[in-house]
């Protein structure tokens, strides 16, 4: 069967297709719109996968929605009649946002795709995130958990997964916490009052956290109270999730907390300002440790599962899954590499081959590489028509680890696109990981970035557990960059870069199957460094998505102080580009 | 900063807009000098213009590095792109003065009725870059930095009390010029024969968004105040039911019981 799943009107929308039981495309619209987070209709992402298996839209079987439209709609209007008359300002914009395009979410499918809209099927929200996180990872049976911002009512859901020996699969979903009782919108709205954009700085708050301490953990338990039989719920007189759609937190959120960050207002750490964010930071990301720590353990003494596969946006918080892994019990903790609402159309596509139309399961490919390829000619063109010297080398690996050695910044492309928000090898920079210096000049000459923010590293397999302390199932947990966990204390001062203020770091281990050329690069800088272990992190610019095309790549690099791009086999430097961007302005 | 000259100078005539326009936009300036003058005048809403005027850049600059990613021709890659960086610089700029004065503002900034009628640069206005040929954009890019520099001079010189920030209003509107013109000039280069025909299709494109950003503006608020009412009139009987409803639903799990998918 041919199955397209589909994501999208919310934030980060992506397209996926299935053929025959296994992914063969899957992409973020953002990649190729070059908006980030991207939310439209994926239409480019969409045209990309057809194109990419060479199928028009009438070879489809089915068209998959990744939520239901219509429950969503139910949510959001119950909730404003729950709060007249003072949901008044928000029930036209949200009327005018779900009747304007998202109710009539098949209509609108089948015509941009020119089929029958009985193709066209919603599943919901959380069970796409269930079979992204499950049908997706290399085990038969695992508990599963899904927790995000909320999908349709869902906001959190516990259940299991099983691949039968006849081929059939299976989801159990068990029970649910609902609206407005949300683990993803309570860490939305500490994000918000910190000052980042929701659902894109949720990360910034991680990172900010460990410069704190949990100091104001019993005020956040006042805001999210942990219940009895291990749910949770929200004190909604400190939240506004109807009136501050964006922000979410009420003015007794603020009486508690105090002033909120402005957004474009810096942190500076050494201030009482700032350590007050910094702490507040903390002890929001207590809490939520705590509380999927404990849901995650009692799932697992209900079912008695060693595997649990996680999915929905909590799912990126690296330092709450290395916890889960430590302490729920659980032996193995699966991720995805797209665990937000942009791996529910590969989530979405999945689940409908498996379990609506009962097909075999087959496995899937254990990487997160489906997007597309890059076009070294491009770059040769482009170079050659901005009279840029280009090295095409087939032995570029031992050239590319001397200049890393030589403390020079890499721009690396290479195969295809990764699905998910994190760079995996294919679409990253590549840095020396060992002073301090190289994380405060990728900061400022490059990424742009607060100086709170980590960079992470990658480490070939087999030399993870010499510079990290990966617990049991640690290695599963990094493959896509997933968990956080502490670098050995005798290599933190040698591993500088990319050690965060507290001992830990976001660790990519590579297998050599997943990535050859990038275990290459590796083990030949570890002949020159005695350490095979790289600074990765995205190859773009702030407020921009990852580069996908060479094009992008070579714009990036020409724009920040990247000194060398790689695609594929061809090398760019930037002294030869420095020289010609003098005659351009001499001219 | 200005962009490179790769060409020589631009022809005599890009360096002003047409005579029509000036007049009209002169005009315009001075029907609008109270109006501008009161946005202004208040260092809050200054701040926080400021810092939206950094955004606005900050995207535009995003947008030209889209331009040279997608253009064939190697002269205008380089215009872009260093009129990219200009963006860039231009959003620092106005961020750090947005942020000096903003050091004493208590909230993000107050929004004032008025505030639309000093806009910022518009930028690209949501064009699909991938389908614009070189000349159309060119031809728009040229607009909409006349447009903008006729603004920012607008701005400097009712900001008198605020030497600072009509410094930087005036930095910037040096490079406005400067792309002002080199636009123009490339125009002139890639479509020499209909470069007028060009800037008045752009034009008109410019007034047909313009319109639509009203006819939105417009039905948006026909349709908000349709649903104001609707809200109070119709919904009241279910506000009851759906409150009852929610005084059943307990918090904590909720069992999904025998939804087992296979």
């Amino acid at each position: 069967m041919k199955i397209l799943g589909i994501s999208g009107h919310y934030h980060d929308s992506a397209a996926a297709l299935v053929v025959d039981g296994v992914p063969v495309a899957a992409v973020q619209e953002e990649r190729l719109s070059r908006h980030k987070n991207d939310a439209g209709f994926p239409l480019a992402a969409i045209e990309w996968c057809l194109d990419h298996a060479g199928l028009s839209p009438n070879d489809l079987d089915a068209v998959i929605f990744y939520e239901k439209p219509t429950l969503k709609f139910d949510r959001v209007l119950t909730g404003l009649l729950q709060g007249w008359p003072g949901s008044w300002r928000s029930y036209p914009k949200a009327m005018k946002n779900m009747l304007g395009e998202k109710l009539w979410v098949r209509g609108l499918i089948a015509s941009q795709l020119g089929i029958s809209t009985r193709r066209v099927r919603c599943i919901e929200h959380h069970q796409s995130h269930a079979a992204a996180a499950f049908l997706t990872a290399p085990t038969q049976e695992a508990a599963i958990i899904t927790a995000d911002g909320v999908g349709e009512w869902a906001t959190l859901t516990v259940g299991t997964g099983a691949k039968r020996a006849d081929g059939s699969s299976e989801i159990r979903m068990l029970r649910e916490l609902r609206f407005p009782h949300s683990l993803g919108l309570f860490y939305s709205a500490v994000t918000a009052y910190l000052g980042f954009t929701v659902n894109e700085g949720e990360y910034k708050v991680m990172g900010l956290a460990s410069y704190g301490q949990p100091t104001r953990i019993a005020e956040m338990r006042r805001l999210l109270r942990p219940m009895a039989d291990g749910a949770f719920m929200l004190d909604l007189d400190f939240f506004d999730f109807l009136g501050k759609v964006e922000s979410g937190y009420s003015s007794r959120f603020i009486d508690l907390f105090g002033p909120p960050r402005r957004s474009w207002q810096p942190i500076d750490l050494r201030s009482e300002e700032g350590r007050r964010f910094a702490d507040i930071a903390a002890s929001a990301q207590a809490l939520l440790e705590e509380v999927m720590v404990g849901i995650a353990t009692n799932l697992q003494r209900e079912t008695g599962l060693s595997d649990l596969c996680l999915g929905g946006g909590v799912a990126l918080n690296g330092v709450a899954n290395a916890r889960i892994l430590r302490e729920a019990g659980f032996g193995r903790l699966f991720v995805p590499s797209a665990p937000g609402d942009a791996g529910c159309a590969l989530g979405a596509a999945l689940y409908a081959d498996r379990i609506l139309f009962r097909q075999p399961h087959k496995a899937v490919p254990d990487h997160p590489f489906w997007g597309p390829r890059p076009d070294e000619a491009a770059l040769l063109r482009v170079a050659q028509e901005d009279g840029i010297p280009v090295v095409a080398n087939e032995q570029l690996i031992e050239d590319v680890a001397d200049a890393l050695a030589a403390d020079k910044i890499i721009g690396w492309v290479d195969g295809a696109l990764e699905y998910g928000p994190r760079a995996l090898g294919h679409r990253s920079i590549f840095a020396a990981p060992h002073d301090a210096s190289m994380r405060d000049r990728l900061n400022r000459d490059i990424k742009y970035r607060e100086e709170f923010r980590p960079f992470a590293p990658v480490v070939a397999a087999e030399h993870a557990d010499r510079f990290f302390d990966l617990p049991p199932g640690g290695a599963r947990l990094a493959r896509f960059m997933s968990g956080v966990v502490p670098v050995r204390p005798e290599w933190r001062s040698r591993l500088a870069a990319i050690t965060h203020v507290d001992g830990t770091a976001r660790v990519q281990v590579l297998d050599r199957e997943m990535e050859p050329r990038l275990h290459a690069l590796l083990e030949a800088y570890g002949k020159r460094s005695g350490i095979p272990v790289l600074l990765n992190t995205s190859f773009n610019l702030a407020g921009e998505p990852i580069v996908n095309t060479v094009s992008e790549a070579y714009s990036t690099f020409r724009r920040c102080a990247i000194d060398m791009l790689v695609a594929g086999n061809v090398c760019l430097t930037k002294q030869r580009v420095a020289r010609a961007q003098i005659l351009e302005n001499v001219a | 900063m200005g962009a490179p000259s790769l060409q020589g100078d631009p022809p005599r005539e890009a360096a002003q807009p047409g005579r029509g326009t000036a007049y009209f936009g002169d005009v315009l300036g001075m029907m609008l000098w109270p109006v501008h003058r009161l946005i202004w005048a208040d260092p809050q809403r200054r701040a926080r213009k400021l810092l939206e005027f950094a955004e606005v850049e900050a995207s535009g600059g995003r947008d030209l590095v889209r331009a040279a990613e997608l253009t064939n021709d190697p002269v205008l890659r380089a215009r872009y792109l260093a009129h990219a960086r200009d963006e860039a610089r231009h959003a620092d700029m106005f961020r750090a003065r947005g942020r000096a004065l903003g050091k004493e503002m208590t909230g993000e900034g107050k929004e004032g009725l008025a505030d639309w009628m000093a806009p910022g640069e518009r930028g690209m206005e949501g064009l699909d870059l991938a389908r614009e040929k070189d000349a159309d954009l060119l031809a728009f890019l040229h607009l909409s930095e006349s447009a903008a520099a006729r603004d920012f001079a607008r701005y400097a010189r009712v900001i008198d009390k605020d030497p600072a920030t009509r410094i930087l209003f005036q930095r910037i509107l040096h490079d406005e010029d400067e792309h002002k013109n080199y636009t123009r000039g490339e125009l002139g280069r890639i479509a020499p024969r209909r470069a007028r025909r060009v800037l008045w299709w752009a034009r008109l494109r410019r007034l047909w968004k313009a319109y639509l950003r009203f006819a939105t503006f417009f039905a948006g608020m026909i349709a908000g105040v349709v649903l104001t009412i609707q809200y109070f009139v119709l919904l009241p009987p279910f506000v009851w039911l759906a409150r009852r409803n929610a005084r059943r639903e307990k918090p904590g799990w909720i069992g999904v019981g025998e939804r087992v998918a296979r």
